[in-house]
């Protein structure tokens, strides 16, 4: 410890009571930080896992020509008339008729982590006389609960149940409700082609977003295909999740290359997913430096305090020899030993904090308690942020104090 | 030799009206003097110590210390000088409250870093039981007399075997033993180490026994 050092300790240790509120005043603006920013973080994780539990971050699918094509070419010579009437969309091929050559295509891609075929076709769901209109998927099981952990959401049953029976059917909890059938009774599903067959529920679905769970029915995807009479790899839609869902962009172009069907990144359409999380993430860097800014006017505040109780002994030390980099050094050395005593407690008490609103009861949709995330780089940027501001708070008035001119003080 | 040259010093107060406290001083002392400054209270004569202290810089006039003219130095240069040159006892002590005695007197040679910890502590030690206040080293130096605090900052003012010792009544609450002791520590380092000594005083007894008499009257010569 050299002799300015020994100099700061004394100064601090000599007032107790004041270095305890300095260093209070930082434990709390970077236990706030920590805090704030673990919340909103996990808040935005928790958003963003509701909305991929139903949407993957890739869609590819057969899209319907937005323009209904005309059968003939319009006629080139004047002389002509071309007359059609009742003009239809006349799709030869609907849906993707062989999914297989395309999943083979995607595993080559390595930022993709999860790839399912759905087959999906509303339909009416009948129990005795009550009816309802659902959404059936046929999923491929395993591959989905990669995508989705739909397993995570089944209040009853197994998602392999569906792979055993071919009649198995999951169904959304509003829509069980709906047509009041339990977890082992008989439903008729209705297509739009006016086939009929027999499903047996074997679980229950609850996702938390309720149009879902009212009109989400769930089989094996080969049951589908066989209620609507269609060949062993169709599919109305390929679904891919990557490593980053913000990569979703990039990976649909790549994708593109690759297949001539529709690839859709999750983001068109859905901009205000994003927007959302990118406003609460700014809220909370805003209101957390907010915190720490009068953090440091606190330390300034009380750095102020001390040069000025400690004017004598500046001018004193100056009188004997030390200079203005000397008491710069000081008062400096004293900051940041309070900003290291702060920022330390202060990750600390904003760990336990983010602890206990971790466990903190809240009981809404998915929820069970609040949401939080544990990300070192919030700690790390709570103690950057912390001893950048206890510095500059310490620095001014250590210039202050190094600007004194002794005489003026020692004239009395 | 010269020890410190005083030519054409002139310093005004303006606060709160224009008030001249020192008229056209000049005056030159050999290395190795010991002389003494006296005159009525409020004569200027701390004002002028101050000066030549190097640490009050606003005046007229200029002032050189061993052959160095200080008068224009930048502030930091003036305090690595006077933390070398310059050994200084204040007319109130001035030790720094919180720290151990010890400490107090080191602080200079700390500073100055020419010599290791443990040569420092043996000559602060020396200097105490030179000045009779051996056993007060590990107390704050606001737990100890008044007479005690001022032999505390004439150790310190010595420790880094200063050029130039100056006084401002070093021995203005000492007792006749005491001041004695002050007087002969001051007479020897003047002969032996060729120190040169400033000190103001009111004492014309300690006055008598000096080099010389510097007088000022209404801030000036006599
Ligand atoms: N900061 C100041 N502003 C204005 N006038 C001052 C200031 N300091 C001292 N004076 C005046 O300057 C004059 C000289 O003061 P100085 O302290 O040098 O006297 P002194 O000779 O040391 O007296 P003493 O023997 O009582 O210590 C006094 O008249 C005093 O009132
Ligand atoms: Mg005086």
């Amino acid at each position: 410890m050299n002799i300015n050092q020994r100099i700061a300790n004394i100064f601090l240790t000599s007032r107790v009571r004041q270095l305890l509120v300095a260093v209070l005043s930082v434990t709390f603006g970077i236990s706030m930080y920590v805090f704030m920013n673990s919340f909103m973080s996990g808040v935005n994780e928790e958003q963003t896992e509701i909305t991929f539990t139903a949407m993957s971050h890739i869609k590819i699918y057969n899209e319907l020509p937005l323009e209904v094509q005309t059968i003939k070419p319009p006629p080139t010579d004047s002389h002509t008339v071309l007359m059609v009437s009742n003009n239809r969309n006349i799709q030869y091929t609907e849906g993707i008729q062989n999914v297989d050559p395309i999943k083979e295509e995607l595993s080559q891609i390595p930022n993709i982590t999860g790839v399912t075929a759905q087959l999906n076709q509303n339909v009416f769901i009948r129990n005795g006389v009550s009816k309802a209109s659902a959404s059936l998927s046929g999923i491929e099981t395993t591959n989905e609960d990669d995508l989705f952990n739909t397993s995570d959401y089944l209040v009853e049953g197994k998602l392999s149940d569906l792979d055993k029976q071919s009649n198995a059917i999951i169904l959304g909890t509003g829509l069980a409700k709906n047509i009041g059938v339990r977890t082992g009774n008989n439903v008729t599903i209705l297509t739009s082609d006016g086939l009929s067959k027999s499903f047996k529920v074997v679980g229950l679905i609850e996702t938390g977003a309720n149009m879902a769970d009212r009109t989400r029915a769930l089989v094996s995807i080969q049951a589908a295909r066989q209620l609507l009479s269609e060949n062993r790899s169709y599919a109305t839609e390929v679904l891919v999740n990557i490593t980053d869902y913000n990569d979703a962009q990039g990976t649909a172009e790549i994708i593109k290359q690759l297949t001539d069907y529709k690839v859709e990144p999750w983001q068109e359409g859905n901009e205000q997913l994003d927007s959302s999380n990118v406003l609460r993430d700014i809220i909370a860097i805003a209101v957390s430096l907010t915190i720490l800014i009068v953090a440091g006017f606190g330390i300034y505040n009380i750095m102020n305090m001390t040069v000025n109780e400690k004017i004598k002994e500046i001018a004193i030390l100056k009188a004997m020899g030390f200079n203005g980099k000397d008491v710069v050094e000081i008062f400096l050395t004293q900051s940041v030993i309070i900003g290291l005593m702060g920022g330390l407690t202060g990750l600390m008490l904003g760990a336990t904090i983010v602890k206990i609103i971790d466990n903190v009861p809240f009981k809404m949709g998915p929820l069970t308690t609040l949401p939080v995330t544990y990300d070192s780089s919030d700690y790390l940027m709570a103690f950057a942020f912390g001893i950048l501001i206890t510095f500059i708070a310490g620095y001014l008035p250590a210039r202050k104090a190094s600007k004194l001119d002794p005489v003026d003080i020692l004239r009395g | 030799m010269t020890a410190l040259s005083v030519n054409q010093i002139n310093k005004h107060f303006y606060d709160p009206v224009d008030f001249h406290v020192l008229k056209d001083i000049s005056f030159d002392i050999k290395q190795g003097e010991f002389v003494a400054i006296i005159g009525k209270s409020g004569s200027g004569k701390s004002t002028l110590l101050y000066l030549l202290s190097t640490m009050d810089t606003d005046y007229d006039g200029i002032i050189s210390i061993n052959d160095t003219q200080v008068t224009g130095l930048s502030q930091n240069k003036l305090a690595s000088f006077r933390n070398e040159h310059i050994g200084f006892v204040f007319q109130f002590h001035f030790l720094l409250p919180e720290f151990s005695v010890l400490d107090n007197i080191m602080l200079p040679a700390l500073k100055l870093k020419k010599k290791s910890k443990e040569e420092i502590e043996d000559k602060a030690m020396e200097l105490l039981a030179l000045l009779d206040i051996k056993g007060l080293e590990r107390k704050k130096a606001s737990k100890i007399s008044g007479g005690q605090q001022q032999r505390v900052a004439i150790a310190r003012a010595l420790i880094n075997s200063p050029a130039i010792i100056m006084g401002d009544e070093p021995t203005g609450n000492l007792d006749s033993k005491n001041t004695n002791i002050v007087f002969d520590t001051f007479r020897q380092l003047a002969k032996e180490q060729g120190q040169t000594i400033i000190a103001v005083t009111h004492d014309d007894e300690f006055a008598d026994k000096c080099d010389r008499i510097i007088e000022l009257s209404d801030g000036m010569l006599v």
